[in-house]
C-alpha cells in the first residue's frame, strides 16, 4: 500500500514542477547500410530508420500516458555518417542529410543526430567530405544535427580540424543568414564526445553500440529548483551541505523516473535499454531554467562571482543522486548552460552579468560547454577556432566532455538580439575579445599532444 | 477450522485493541489478520481469527460484547464461509487514481461507479474531505486493479468525463511510478 504522502508529493512534482522525461532517443546503427552506390545507401538509410523508429513516437506517448509522465522529445541518433558514407563527396553527403531529414519527418521526430565525424587524431577522406558538407547539410535541412569530435584526452587536440570547423561554422552561418545563422545551432564541436548522448545536437550512436538502443534524458532543471525553493521555505537556515543533499534526493527521483520510462519504451519496442543521461537540460520557459537555480541558491544571477562554485555543487549533487538511482548512467550527465535555450541565462547575458569568459570558466565544472552562444557575425573563422580550441583544452586536460555550439549571427553585432525560435530560443549577442584579430596560433595547425596523466595540477 | 471476521467500531481511546485481543486470546482464538484505522475521532478495526470447534460464534459475540460494550464500542462477528469461492481477480495492472476538487455529495459514489462498471477492483481507498472549495483539502486516492481485458481508452475517457462532471481534477497513473520515485 502506498502512503498518502508518497502519492501527493509525486503528483506535486508532476503538476507544479514539470517532472517529465526530456528525451527518449533511439540509437540506430547504420553501419551495415553502407554501399558504394549512393542511391542504395540512401535507400538503406531511409528504410532502416523508418522501420526501426516506426513506433517510437506512438510508444513514447502511450507509456507517458500510462505513467502520467510526459516524454517531451523523441529523437533519433544514428551511426557517424562520415563512416557509413566515407566513399562520397560533400555534395553527395548533403543529399544523405536530406534523406535523414525526410526519414525523421516521416516518423515524427524533430531532430536526428549523427551527421558526425570523429577526427581527434586525423581527418580521413570521408571525414573531410562530411565536414565540408556540414554548412549546406544544416542550412538546407531543419531536423539534422551534426557533431564533430576534434579532441580527446587520449589523442590531444587536432588543431587542423579545429581551424576547419571555425571556417565551416562561418559558412553555415552565412548560408542561413536569413534565420540568424540557425544552421550553427545544430552543430556541436566536441572534445571527448560520449557514444551514447541522448541530447541534441550532440547525439550520435557510437561504433561500440548495439544495432538499436534506447537512451533517455531525464527531467529538466525545474524540479531541482522547486525542491531547493521548498526546502528553503521550510527552513531558511539550510547550509550548502544540506542543499546538496536535497539536490541529490531530487536527482535520485528524477533518474528513477527516466530509467523506468526508458526501460518500458525499450521493452515495448523490443530494443535494448542503454543509459540514463542525468543532464539538467533547460528550455526557454519560465520555471524550466538552470539559471534560476543560481538565484534560488542566493546568487544575483548566473555569471556573478560564486557561479562556478554553485554550479560545481549542483552538478556534483546531481551526479551523486543519479548514480545511486541507476547503474546505467551515461551520456553527458551534467548541467547544461545553453545561453539562448535557457530564458534566465539569456536574460543574465542581456543584463551584462554573463560574459563569454565566465561561461568558459564555468564549463570546467559542468557539461557541456559554450552552448548556444550567439556571437557577432563578423567574428573571424580564426577567432571562432580559437574559442573552440580553448574549450577543447578544458575538456582534454580535465578528462571530461566539452563542446561548443557557437553561432556567429550574420550582420549582427554585440548587444543585438538573435532569434532562433522554439526550443532553440533567443539570446543577446555576446562580445568576443579580439573578434576580428589575426590569430597565427590557430593557423599553425598540427596536433596539440595528449596530456600527461600524472602531475595532476 | 472455523473462521470469523470481527469488526469493532467506536469512539477512539487507549486500550481498544488490548481489550479485543484479550477476549480472543482467552477464547483460544488465533488471530490471522488485523487492520485498524482511525477516521477523525472514530476507531475502526477488522480482525480475522480462527476459532476452536467447541466455541460458537454467538458465544464469542457475547464475550466480546460484554467487554467492549462496557467501553461503548460496537462489535459485530460474522462467520467466514470457506465453501464460497473467493473473488478471482482477472489479469490486471495496478493503477492509482487521484482526484482533487471542491467538496460535494456523491464524489466517491460517482467515481467508484465508473470503476465498478468496468470491473476494476478498488484495493485501497483513502479519501479526505475537509469541505470547502480548496481542491487540496478534498482528495481521493484509489488504488485500483484495472483488468487487461477491458478497453483502457474508454475506461480512462469515462473516468475523465465523470471527473469533469463532478468538478474534479483527476490523474490516472500506473502504480509503479509512485514506487519508483519514493522507494529505494
Amino acid at each position: 500500500m502506498l502512503t498518502e504522502r508518497e502519492i501527493i508529493s509525486t503528483l506535486e512534482m508532476l503538476e507544479n514542477e514539470h517532472l517529465d522525461v526530456r528525451t527518449v532517443t533511439l540509437g540506430i546503427s547504420l553501419i551495415d547500410c553502407a554501399s558504394h552506390n549512393p542511391e542504395t545507401l540512401k535507400n538503406n538509410i531511409y528504410r532502416r530508420i523508418t522501420q526501426t523508429a516506426k513506433k517510437l513516437v506512438q510508444t513514447c506517448d502511450e507509456i507517458g500516458e500510462k505513467f502520467g509522465i510526459p516524454v517531451v522529445n523523441k529523437r533519433i541518433a544514428i551511426s557517424p555518417v562520415a563512416i557509413i558514407a566515407a566513399a562520397f563527396s560533400p555534395s553527395e553527403l548533403v543529399r544523405i542529410a536530406h534523406t535523414m531529414n525526410r526519414a525523421a519527418a516521416d516518423v515524427g521526430v524533430d531532430f536526428i543526430g549523427g551527421f558526425t565525424a570523429l577526427v581527434e587524431k586525423g581527418i580521413a577522406r570521408g571525414d573531410r567530405s562530411l565536414i565540408e558538407s556540414i554548412p549546406h547539410a544544416l542550412a538546407e535541412t531543419d531536423r539534422v544535427c551534426a557533431s564533430v569530435n576534434v579532441a580527446s584526452t587520449r589523442a590531444g587536440i587536432n588543431m587542423d580540424a579545429v581551424y576547419l570547423m571555425g571556417k565551416m561554422i562561418k559558412e553555415a552561418a552565412s548560408l542561413s543568414a536569413d534565420r540568424d545563422g540557425i544552421a550553427c545551432a545544430k552543430l556541436c564541436v566536441f572534445a571527448n564526445i560520449p557514444q551514447d548522448v541522448p541530447f541534441m545536437a550532440g547525439a550520435y550512436l557510437g561504433i561500440g553500440e548495439p544495432d538499436a538502443v534506447i537512451n533517455v534524458g531525464v527531467s529538466g532543471p525545474g524540479v531541482v529548483k522547486k525542491a531547493i525553493d521548498r526546502a528553503l521555505e521550510a527552513d531558511s537556515g539550510l547550509d550548502l551541505g544540506q542543499i546538496s543533499e536535497i539536490i541529490k534526493t531530487t536527482a535520485y527521483k528524477v533518474t528513477k523516473v527516466g530509467e523506468l520510462i526508458g526501460r518500458e519504451v525499450a521493452e515495448s519496442l523490443n530494443i535494448q535499454f542503454g543509459v540514463v543521461d542525468l543532464s539538467l537540460a533547460p528550455t526557454p520557459n519560465v520555471g524550466d531554467s538552470v539559471g534560476e537555480i543560481f538565484q534560488s541558491l542566493g546568487l544575483k544571477s548566473i555569471g556573478v562571482p560564486g557561479t562556478t562554485a554553485a554550479l560545481a555543487l549542483i552538478n556534483d549533487a546531481v551526479k551523486k543522486g543519479g548514480a545511486f538511482a541507476s547503474s546505467k548512467v551515461g551520456g553527458l550527465s551534467g548541467a547544461f548552460i545553453p545561453v539562448s535555450e535557457d530564458l534566465n541565462i539569456s536574460e543574465s547575458a542581456a543584463a551584462g552579468y554573463l560574459s563569454l569568459e565566465k561561461l568558459e570558466a564555468i564549463t570546467s565544472v559542468c557539461s557541456v560547454g559554450l552552448d548556444m552562444v550567439a556571437i557577432p557575425g563578423d567574428t573571424s573563422a580564426e577567432t571562432i577556432a580559437a574559442i573552440i580550441a580553448d574549450e577543447m583544452a578544458i575538456g582534454v586536460i580535465n578528462r571530461k566532455t566539452t563542446a561548443t555550439r557557437l553561432i556567429p549571427v550574420p550582420g549582427k553585432k554585440a548587444g543585438d538580439s538573435a532569434y532562433f525560435g522554439g526550443l532553440l530560443g533567443q539570446s543577446v549577442i555576446l562580445p568576443v575579445n579580439n573578434g576580428l584579430g589575426d590569430n597565427r596560433f590557430i593557423r599553425m595547425g598540427g596536433l596539440i599532444p595528449a596530456p600527461i596523466h600524472s602531475l595532476n595540477n | 477450522m472455523k473462521k470469523v471476521i470481527i469488526s469493532v467500531l467506536g469512539h477512539d481511546r487507549p486500550g481498544i485493541l488490548a481489550a479485543t485481543t484479550q477476549v480472543l486470546f482467552e477464547q483460544e482464538c488465533n488471530l490471522e489478520n488485523v487492520s485498524q484505522t482511525i477516521l477523525q475521532s472514530e476507531f475502526a478495526g477488522v480482525f480475522i481469527a480462527s476459532m476452536p470447534e467447541s466455541l460458537t460464534v454467538e458465544e464469542l459475540n457475547n464475550q466480546l460484547e460484554k467487554v467492549l460494550g462496557s467501553l461503548n464500542l460496537y462489535v459485530f462477528v460474522k462467520p467466514i464461509r470457506v465453501d464460497v469461492p473467493t473473488y478471482d481477480a482477472p489479469g490486471s495492472e495496478p493503477f492509482v487514481i487521484t482526484t482533487k476538487g471542491p467538496d460535494r455529495k456523491g464524489l466517491v459514489a460517482g467515481v467508484s461507479s465508473v470503476i465498478a462498471r468496468y470491473g476494476a477492483n478498488v484495493t485501497n481507498l483513502s479519501a479526505v474531505f475537509k469541505g470547502g472549495d480548496d481542491p487540496n483539502q478534498n482528495i481521493m486516492i484509489y488504488e485500483v486493479d484495472i483488468p487487461w481485458r477491458i478497453d483502457q481508452n474508454s475506461f480512462q475517457k469515462d473516468l475523465r468525463e465523470k471527473a469533469a462532471e463532478l468538478g474534479l481534477n483527476i490523474s490516472i497513473q500506473h502504480r509503479k511510478i509512485f514506487e519508483t520515485i519514493n522507494r529505494i
